[in-house]
């Protein structure tokens, strides 16, 4: 019984901990507006390729890909004065999501398989998020959120 | 008999001289200016709405203001439900409107980030105008609206 006793508290200490953690952290960071538009940079062009991609219109992709770097730098230099291993960090997984949406802009050059395509699409994105986690909470765009500006209302 | 003669003079001439103030007084069109800019480097317009007269001459001033992206952008005024056609027909083509296109109010030119632009047209009849972006994939997000009011 104490065993679990203590167990409970422990969570419940790492619990506060945390949640006392993010905010702070999210306060630490130096440019939290610059790192804020670069995370929605990253996350517009990730919208850009999958419109492309689902509306075939192929040979815009790699410059997609071309932007999706650029706002990769974006971030880059969001996160220039942070301390080094957290920039490290960032770093390893902005490489593999980088990797991941050129390899999507690669195939898009032979592949005209739109599922295949957006496949390819949805693992660049799992590694963009996991970019995304090393990141507080309020700082990360809400996916939820419809796009930017009027969104969607046509005339 | 002089004053007879201005008289007579006074009677031809001061028709004249009405049709001639009138030219004058005829109202030149009301020239309003307008600004829009590219929410930084977001796929957004800011404002996303606009309000001119109807017949007012418009210069409109259009500024990329991106940063990061080499996104290229432009603004593009439509007639009432032609966004999508338009949109869809420059896709293939890097979203350059052709000049002969009836559907098209005015464009500007594409520009790059940190470049301003400019267009001038007459304001159509009075109602609400979709103006896009057309480089391809853009006019999703990146629309607004040109109220046009009566003059």
């Amino acid at each position: 019984m104490n065993d679990i006793r203590k167990t409970l508290a422990a969570f419940a200490v790492v619990g506060l901990t945390l949640s006392i953690a993010a905010p702070a952290f999210a306060q630490q960071l130096k440019s939290t507006e610059d790192v804020r538009t670069a995370l929605r940079l990253l996350v517009q062009v990730s919208n850009d390729f999958k419109r492309q991609i689902t509306n075939k219109n192929f040979a815009r992709v790699p410059h997609e890909y071309m932007e999706y770097t650029e706002a990769a730098d974006a971030l880059r230099m969001s996160i220039k004065d942070e301390p080094a291993d957290f920039k490290a960090k960032v770093e390893t997984r902005l490489k593999a999501a980088v990797a991941a949406y050129q390899k999507v802009a690669d195939m898009s050059g032979k592949e005209t398989d739109v599922d295949k395509l957006l496949a390819e699409h949805a693992k660049a994105v799992t590694a963009m998020n996991s970019v995304f986690d090393l990141f507080p909470a309020a700082l990360r765009p809400d996916p939820n959120l419809p796009p930017p500006g009027r969104g969607g209302r046509r005339g | 008999m002089l004053s007879r003669r201005r008289l007579l003079l006074a009677f031809v001439t001061s028709p004249l001289t009405l049709v001639g103030c009138r030219r004058h007084q005829r109202r030149e069109p009301q020239v309003v200016d307008l600004f829009i800019e590219s929410d930084g480097d977001f796929l957004a317009f800011h404002p996303d709405t606009l309000t001119c007269p109807s017949g007012a001459r418009v210069r409109l001033t259009f500024h990329h203001g991106g940063k990061f992206l080499s996104a290229r952008h432009n603004w593009v005024l439509v007639y009432p439900g032609q966004m999508d056609a338009v949109d869809k027909d420059v896709e293939h083509n890097e979203g350059i409107i052709s000049k002969d296109d009836t559907r098209v109010i005015a464009d500007t030119p594409m520009c790059d980030k940190g470049v301003t632009v400019m267009t001038q047209f007459t304001a159509p009849a009075p109602g609400d105008y979709p103006f896009f972006c057309s480089t391809p994939g853009h006019g999703e997000c990146m629309n607004g609206i040109l109220h046009v009011t009566r003059a």
